[in-house]
This record gives C-alpha cells, sequence and structure tokens, in this order.
C-alpha cells in the first residue's frame, strides 16, 4: 500500500468513513506507528481550529499527561486498569449471585412468616363484604343467605379474587347451613386454578349440598375445582 | 460502511491492552472534551484537567464497554459527569474560587484570560496555529474547502457532502483527504519542529 493510500485510509478512518475490516488493519498500525499517530492529532487539531475550539495545539499535552497518569498508575499497582477490570469479571458475578441468594433468603422467610401468621390475619381481617350480584346467584333465591354468610371468608373483591383463601374457624363452627371448614378452605386453597364464576358455583353447591345433605362431603368438588 | 468502526477498532485494541490504541483516541477526541466540559468551567487549565479525569476515568471503565452506543457518546456522558462532579467539589470548598466573580460573566472571561496569560506561550502558539490553518483553507481551492468544512464544521457524511456537492463519495473522500493533506504540510511549513515546540510550551 503506497503512502498516499495509508493516509487517505487515515483521513477516512478519521472521519468513521472507513469499512470495518480496513479499520482493524489501520487501528494496529496506527497504535505503534508514531509518525501516524502524529498526524491523527494534526487532523484533530485542524478540525478543532475549523470549528474554532479553544486552546488548540498541534499536539496538546492532554494525551501525553493521560498516557502518563495511566502509567503510573499501573505501575503503582502492577496491573494495569484495564487489565484489573478484566481479571475483576468475577466480582460482578459473586455479588449478583449474593444479591440473589438474599433475595431468595428474604423471601423464605416472608413466605414462613405468612404461613404462620395467615389464619390469625384472616380473623383479623375480615369485614363483611357482600359478595357481587352475580346473575347466577340472583336465580337461586334459596343459597343466597348462605352464601352472606360464607362470603366473609372468601371476601370477593372487584377484580374476582379472594384477598385470603383460608376460612376462619369460627364460621366454619356455624351452624348446618354452612360448610365445614376444611372443605371450605379445600375449595378455596385450590381456587387458583378455577375462575371466580366457577369458585362461586361451587361454593353455591357446596352450601346447597350441606343444607340438604350434610353429609356430602368433598367429592364433587374436585370436579367443579379443576374444570377450567 | 460501520457507524463508529473507527472507534471500535481502536476500543478493541484498548481491551486487547493496546494502550496506543487509547492515545489514539484521546488524540481524536480531546478537543471537543475539552471545549465539551468548557461549558461547566470556564477556566481552561481547570478544563484541561477536568478532560484529563474523564479520559482516565474512561480508560479505567472501557472493558466494561459493550459499543451499545457510540464511543464519543459514551465518552461525553463521562466527561459530562466528571465535569459536574468537579464543580460540585469546588463549589463545596471554594478555597480557590474566587466569589466576586461567581455573578459577572466578563470577570469570568477574565479569569479564563488570565489563566491563560499564566502561559502567554501557548496562547500565541494556538494563535498562530489558527491563522496558519485558516489561511491554508483560504487558499484551497473550492471543491476542497466546501468538502472540509462541511465535514469539519458541519459534521455531514461522506454521503450527505456527496449529495450536496453532486459528486460520488470516493471523489469526497479524496477532496477531504487533499483539503488536510493541504492544511498539514502548510503547519508542518510553518511550524517546523511544532510538534517538539509544543511540547516545550505545554
Amino acid at each position: 500500500m503506497s503512502k498516499e493510500e495509508l493516509e487517505s485510509q487515515l483521513s477516512a478512518m478519521f472521519d468513521d468513513e472507513l469499512p470495518g475490516e480496513e479499520c482493524e488493519l489501520l487501528a494496529r498500525r496506527l497504535a505503534r506507528d508514531e509518525q501516524l499517530r502524529e498526524r491523527w492529532g494534526r487532523y484533530a487539531a485542524i478540525g478543532a481550529c475549523i470549528r474554532g475550539e479553544p486552546g488548540v495545539r498541534l499536539q496538546t499535552t492532554l494525551a501525553g499527561k493521560v498516557s502518563a497518569a495511566l502509567k503510573q498508575e499501573s505501575a503503582q499497582n502492577g496491573v494495569p486498569a484495564t487489565d484489573r477490570h478484566r481479571h475483576g469479571w468475577v466480582r460482578p458475578w459473586v455479588t449478583s449471585l449474593a444479591g440473589l441468594a438474599s433475595a431468595a433468603a428474604v423471601a423464605a422467610v416472608a413466605i414462613l412468616w405468612m404461613r404462620s401468621e395467615a389464619p390469625a390475619l384472616v380473623a383479623h381481617n375480615a369485614p363483611v363484604q357482600n359478595p357481587p350480584a352475580a346473575p347466577s346467584l340472583q336465580s337461586l333465591p334459596a343459597t343466597a343467605p348462605q352464601l352472606a354468610a360464607v362470603s366473609p371468608a372468601v371476601r370477593v373483591h372487584q377484580s374476582h379474587e379472594p384477598d385470603s383463601y383460608v376460612t376462619p374457624a369460627a364460621v366454619a363452627q356455624a351452624p348446618s347451613l354452612v360448610p365445614p371448614t376444611e372443605l371450605a378452605n379445600y375449595i378455596v386453597a385450590h381456587s387458583a386454578y378455577s375462575g371466580p364464576l366457577m369458585r362461586r358455583n361451587a361454593l353455591s353447591a357446596l352450601v346447597a349440598g350441606d343444607s340438604a345433605a350434610p353429609q356430602v362431603n368433598a367429592q364433587p368438588i374436585p370436579a367443579v375445582v379443576t374444570g377450567k | 460502511m460501520t457507524a463508529d468502526a473507527s472507534d471500535l477498532s481502536l476500543v478493541q485494541r484498548v481491551q486487547r491492552g493496546d494502550k496506543g490504541a487509547f492515545d489514539v483516541l484521546v488524540l481524536k477526541y480531546q478537543h471537543k472534551v475539552v471545549k465539551l466540559v468548557m461549558r461547566y468551567v470556564r477556566n481552561p487549565a481547570e478544563a484541561e484537567d477536568i478532560a484529563q479525569d474523564a479520559f482516565i476515568k474512561a480508560y479505567r471503565a472501557l472493558p466494561q464497554f459493550r459499543g451499545d452506543s457510540a464511543f464519543y457518546t459514551w465518552l461525553y456522558r463521562i466527561a459530562i459527569n466528571t465535569a459536574k462532579n468537579a464543580v460540585v467539589a469546588r463549589d463545596r470548598n471554594p478555597v480557590d474560587f474566587d466569589l466576586d466573580m461567581t455573578n459577572n460573566d466578563e470577570s469570568y472571561e477574565m479569569q479564563g484570560r488570565l489563566k491563560d496569560s499564566e502561559t502567554p506561550e501557548a496562547l500565541v502558539l494556538t494563535d498562530e496555529i489558527r491563522t496558519t490553518v485558516n489561511a491554508a483553507i483560504a487558499n484551497l481551492p473550492d471543491d476542497l474547502r466546501t468538502a472540509i468544512v462541511l465535514r469539519e464544521l458541519e459534521g455531514l457524511s461522506y454521503e450527505e457532502i456527496a449529495a450536496t456537492m453532486d459528486c460520488p463519495v470516493g471523489t469526497v473522500r479524496s477532496r477531504i483527504f487533499r483539503a488536510r493533506e493541504a492544511i498539514d504540510s502548510r503547519l508542518r511549513e510553518v511550524f517546523e519542529g511544532g510538534l517538539g515546540r509544543a511540547e516545550e510550551i505545554g
């Protein structure tokens, strides 16, 4: 390659207009060819003059100062800054792992605490709230009062998702209109797998079945709950 | 053609441990960074110190640079943060900060000039370089002058310049190169051994 061609490439590279593969080769040469680097510095100075930038020098001492500071730093530390970073890749990895571990520990503690505290929370939690008036329920006037008795435990909100899935013991101990506590708990515990309407129907069926025949237990429930 | 390919190839060399490649990047961007920093501090000497810090920080952070943005965008962000931090630090510890100059732009300018006048030779040299470059540009043929000015002053790409000047991209590349060579050769004539002189003055 002729000198002129090389310098033409340098000019194009300075403007970010040289193809990538040619840049690779020229960057290698530029990094070790002092004269070429001086020319590069003068191209920068010419541009700075045209743009009226302050403090233009043909070869400002800034590059030299930066280079000297980096050399001094690497001499003091034994390892160049970029090398320290390159070998220091383990540190961010370990840091993120430790972060994940602590997050998991906090989550585990929270789950354990919630499990132990959940029944008590529900017992404290439960302001009575009427269930939303679903057409299917209105068509079953006989079961409406029974559902009203069950509703404090289920606590259906506007989003139709229950706040808590545990029936308070007090409700379970109510007379025959209310289904057994374990059964109701079973339904609401598995309600994540059914829609709100299915859940309501299951509870209605349970309440109705319970009032008609108190011995009807969990048998119909699985079919309803898994029916989604 | 890859945008920012030249910077990226230099950055990759630095990441592989080639310090010379970082010098090339510093040479390319030092004027721009100093100019940027001078938006935050008026004192050229302080601006140069901050720019130096910014380049050192950039060098340290370069292994984390993945090329998601252009190198100069990334470098400018570092420079701005360094400048802001320097201003905050200076305001916290205003020992060498003249309160009389806080609300007076003219005084600020004076402060800058006074700092510059601490190295009058450097100031003269800068003016001399500027005069030489301007004279060389004035003597360029129209097509070369237009090409180099559109590139350096307007920041147009070769393709945009080609569209503006109604010529092929290759011609633009050649014109810009020839313009640079003409100016550079004039500079070398005037500053025979000028690089050494600049080193002495700096």
